[in-house]
């Protein structure tokens, strides 16, 4: 039996790959420290000119009309390979790539979305080691990842010892909510409880495209946009606190009792990609609402008013389009429900979420005051979110990294890979 | 579900707590009717994928329902729109010069089975499909001589049949929480000893593993350090329950993954119970007027004038 001191020297330095559906998060890490992320459009692109752009090129495109997109993950999991491989290239192992590395002098960390097809694990495991051939590999759902960081912090609680080596947190529970799925994962010992994961499939995918058709039936054909849309909703969305009473402030009255519209409507101005490149939201004028298509007016407009804050509702009422599953607090009640009740408190009072959907306005205090509405009385209820949501996949697994005894214990080698094969490489990793 | 056709100037409804003065000032309109958003759910569409409690989830309650297969078919399609990467379908190719490493520093040579995934252009529904037929299959051949390692070992007495051939059914979810929950076996095809293989942080390739003889929960350290004002109330303390022991951790972690289908969300039978609300189909305002050609929803006259052109011109008058 060979054992780790026999294999030769573990890479110094880590790549670590947060792959996402809509970013990639990717950067090193080495017991020096973490070194800089970068978010990489996870995508191919082609734009109205047929030019096409691959992962970072992105940032070059000046007018994203009619842009299209050819994503490799769906669904959360990494499907397609020959374009995840060309960005890849493109951005880690070609001569000129940003983040350049060698692989087979360089670990990877990868993660992946809970509850994957084992087909999809064994594709990428095969890949990795046998076409890029890293030195070793760690691929693990991405929630566990954020057990490396340091949550006590997250609560505004005492920050940990930097002098001491990085340790998974105890005990946790794991909200990440991204483009293509909202999961919940409870985490003990940064090992997920697989029986209690459950998944949401509502993500940032579903409400852009809900928010294309609210304004492509009330204002313009927005369905050739979802990138703009994507933007709109980022810049005007927020989790409403009391729904109906927004309901109220934005509805504009009957026919014989006109309302005056309240602070919550917005007009959101379009890019139009030549004196504009970007489009912002400012408050609500009812007099510029005349202007639109008149020669020589150079503002487009979009009102906005109880989209703001009925997409976003989609995660915690599902059904408001017709979804059959219950909204994310109960989804954090139904996941406890197969645990011993003993872990409930240590649960419900260590809840972190990730992903950019964290990032809506108010989304956290929702979701508190959802679950706490939920939970036993005698559990404290505690929800947050790292500084950068979107990074702190990343940062996790960067964190680990600069543990390099500890990632070397959850890593596969290139060597047992050759000597054990894919099949054992997937229940090395927890598959089935 | 009673509808009732409008034929008074104001009327008051009630919705969601919410009371709704409806000033109606023009004269009545055929073919719509104000209704009560008391309707229990039901309304969408039962086609949609199901997860763990298949069973339980296969009759959903059938009462007050309000909607018919036109506008159950209409959810669904609205769904599968919503879930779509774009509105046109779009391919755009891998620049030529870049398939199969020409013209760029290879990796080595492409192995087969690299080379065959590289050119895979199913989706995901098409490996999901591909693992749904699998593991009925698996469920549906005779489990070939393997009484005891077939059963995983953290299996709890009691909770399920023992019997091998129990295994193309699901167990429901138990409620019970002083039993550590167990996973029903693998459908997928197999092999005792696959089953019989530790976790990887069980195994002896990891007996350096730091953590490994650590109990897996030290009982400091998990209650927040954030001080509440009940943190101290002995009243309160004591209803905490005690943590699971370590062996009953141990079973837990052992657990493997679920399938994609069964880690879906469920929707909750007390859910099920609530109405589903229904908004404005033109302005997203509360739908308290439905439209009886179409069955679509509306906030008020003005609403109702808008989307009976359009429902004119797809239903005809
Ligand atoms: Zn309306
Ligand atoms: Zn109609």
């Amino acid at each position: 039996m060979p054992t780790k001191s026999s294999a030769p020297q573990a890479p110094s330095r880590t790549l670590v790959i947060d792959n996402g559906a809509y970013t990639m998060k990717a950067g090193f890490s080495s017991a020096a420290g973490p070194e800089e992320c970068r978010v990489i459009p996870n995508c191919m692109a082609r734009d109205r000119e047929k030019h096409v752009y691959i992962g970072s090129q992105l940032e070059k495109c000046k007018d994203f009309g009619d842009i299209v997109f050819r994503r490799p993950v769906e669904k959360g999991y990494l499907v397609n390979w020959e374009a995840e491989k060309e960005i890849w290239e493109h951005e880690f192992f070609e001569d000129k790539a940003p983040s350049h590395c060698d692989p087979s002098e360089t670990g990877l960390i990868l993660t992946e979305a809970p509850n994957a097809l084992p087909v999809l694990q064994t594709n990428c495991d095969q890949v990795v080691f046998e076409e890029f051939q890293f030195a070793s590999y760690f691929r693990c759902p991405g929630p566990v990842l954020n057990a490396y960081n340091d949550v006590q912090a997250t609560f505004k609680g005492p920050a940990r010892d930097p002098a001491k080596p990085v340790l998974p947190t105890e005990i946790m529970l794991l909200i990440d909510s991204g483009y293509s799925h909202t999961t919940v994962t409870p985490l003990l010992q940064g090992r997920p409880l697989q029986s209690a994961i459950r998944r949401l499939d509502v993500g940032g995918k579903l409400m852009t495209n809900y928010l294309t058709r609210l304004l492509s039936l009330r204002q313009y054909d927005m369905r050739n946009d979802t990138y703009l849309v994507n933007e709109i909703k980022e810049a005007c969305c927020y989790v409403s606190r009391d729904f109906h009473a927004d309901m109220e402030q934005t509805w504009k009255g009957t026919r014989g009792e006109k309302r005056v519209p309240g602070s919550i409507v917005k007009d959101y101005v379009l890019p139009d990609y030549h004196s504009r490149p970007k489009g912002y939201m400012r408050d609500h004028d009812p007099s510029t609402k005349k202007k639109l298509g008149v020669p020589g007016e150079a503002e487009d407009i979009l009102t906005l008013g109880n989209e703001r804050f009925t997409v976003p509702e989609l995660i915690f009422n599902p059904t408001d389009i017709g979804l059959r599953q219950s909204g994310i607090a109960e989804q954090v009640m139904e996941s406890l429900s197969v645990l011993p009740i003993g872990l409930w408190p240590a649960l419900l009072a260590n809840i972190i979420v990730v992903g950019g959907n964290a990032n809506i306005s108010d989304f956290i205090y929702r979701l508190q005051r959802d679950i706490r509405a939920l939970a036993p009385a005698e559990c404290i209820v505690r929800v947050a979110r790292p500084a950068d949501p979107i990074l702190a996949t990343w940062e996790g697994g960067a964190a680990l990294a600069t543990n390099t005894e500890a990632l070397s214990t959850l890593s596969v080698t290139k060597q047992e890979y050759d000597e054990h094969g894919s099949a054992w490489v997937a229940r090395r990793f927890g598959g089935k | 579900m009673i509808q009732h056709d409008l034929d008074a100037n104001t009327i008051t409804m009630i919705n969601f707590g919410v009371r709704e003065e409806l000033a109606a000032k023009a004269a009545p309109a055929p073919g719509w009717a104000y209704v009560p958003d008391t309707g229990v759910n039901s309304s969408v569409t039962a086609s949609q994928p199901s997860s763990r409690k298949r069973a339980r989830n296969a009759n959903p309650n059938t009462s007050s329902h309000d909607t018919t297969a036109k506008q159950d078919a209409k959810i669904l399609r609205e769904l599968a729109a919503l879930d779509r990467e774009s509105h046109r379908d779009v391919s755009i190719p891998v620049p030529i010069r870049h398939r199969d490493n020409a013209g760029r520093i290879s990796h080595g040579k492409v192995t087969p089975a690299v080379r065959k995934i590289l050119q895979s252009q199913k989706t995901f529904a098409n490996h999901l499909s591909d693992y749904e037929a699998l593991s009925a299959l698996a469920s549906a051949l005779p489990q070939p001589s393997a009484p005891a390692p077939a059963t995983p070992a953290i299996r709890t007495p009691g909770t399920t049949t023992p019997h091998p051939a129990s295994t193309g059914k699901r167990t429901h979810r138990k409620r019970d929480l002083n039993v550590p929950p167990v996973s029903t076996p693998l459908r997928r095809v197999s092999t005792p000893s696959q089953l019989a293989t530790p976790p990887p942080l069980n195994s002896e390739s990891t007996t350096d593993a730091p953590m490994t003889d650590a109990p897996i929960l030290s009982t400091d350290g998990i209650v927040p350090p954030a001080s509440h004002p009940a943190d101290n109330d002995p009243l309160l303390m004591s209803k905490i329950p005690p943590l699971p022991t370590q062996e009953e951790l141990e079973k837990l972690l052992a657990i493997p993954p679920s399938s994609y289908n069964e880690a879906r969300g469920e929707w909750t039978e007390e859910d099920r119970r609530k109405p589903i609300r229904k908004f404005c189909e033109v302005c997203g305002y509360w739908g308290r007027v439905k439209c009886t050609r179409c069955g679509g929803r509306v906030c008020a006259l003005d609403c109702l004038t808008l989307h009976q052109e359009d429902c004119f011109t797809r239903y005809g008058a």
